[in-house]
């Protein structure tokens, strides 16, 4: 497991009130683990503020689960990363 | 350059809330980046009669609901700037959540309630702002708060 991945889960998990070990990389956090769109808007800002990055509003529909954002903080780092060199 | 100042009939075309229940008399700032609210604390309050009889503090919830609406203003800003956002519609906003709220002293009638909130994120359906209210330069209270946006 990456670095990138164990925090990200750490947020989801805190966000979600429940363990890291119940947050499944492929689990659905809406059907599968409870979460509504408030859960999901407050997971993204906690990725904006720690990774110091903006999640543009378009992708609020598709954080459906840890990995696809996990995909998502991926490609914004990546992005972030280009600007600057 | 101007802070934006907003006169209660300003603050009464974008809040929907009525008496007793319009919880901001004026807004003395106004930008992208905070709005800054003024409430005063009247012992005229209708929460007062009962929130106690026999010893006035201004109920935490009510201090919640002022920083909600404080917040609507910043939502309302915020959103009338962009170009693709019909800034007229009319909106209703649904309280979704509070996190992190904290009470530090009693309110009391007579206090003037500043309170100042900050967009966490704000997006066209959905938002969280966090906000501080202080009394003479005090903190008060504190809260995040989330609601989702709906235009009717």
């Amino acid at each position: 497991m990456s670095q990138l991945e164990k925090e990200i889960r750490e947020i989801i998990a805190e966000v979600l009130e429940k363990k890291p070990e119940d947050i499944p990389l492929e689990a659905h956090l809406f059907n599968d683990l409870g979460a509504d769109s408030m859960m999901a808007l407050e997971i993204l800002a906690a990725i904006e503020k720690k990774y110091k990055v903006v999640v543009p509003e378009e992708n609020l529909p598709k954080i459906t689960s840890l990995k696809k954002i996990l995909d998502l903080a991926e490609s914004l780092l990546s992005n972030k990363k280009k600007t600057k060199n | 350059m101007g802070n934006n100042i907003l006169s209660i009939d300003d603050v009464k075309k974008i809040l929907p809330q009525r008496y007793p229940f319009l919880m901001i008399d004026r807004i003395i700032e106004t930008n992208l980046e905070r709005v800054v609210a003024i409430k005063n604390v009247s012992i005229n309050e209708p929460f007062f009669e009962g929130h106690f009889p026999d010893k006035k503090v201004m109920p935490g919830v009510m201090m919640i609901e002022a920083m909600a609406q404080a917040g609507i203003i910043l939502v309302w800003f915020i959103l009338s700037q962009k170009k693709d956002i019909e800034p007229n519609k009319h909106r209703i906003y649904f309280l979704g959540g509070v996190n992190k709220a904290r009470f530090y002293q009693p309110v009391v009638p007579g206090d003037q309630l500043k309170i100042e909130v900050r967009p966490v994120k704000i997006f066209s359906t959905i938002g969280i702002i966090s906000a501080e209210v202080f009394v003479d330069d005090k903190k008060v209270a504190q809260a995040e708060i989330s609601f989702s946006i709906k235009e009717i």
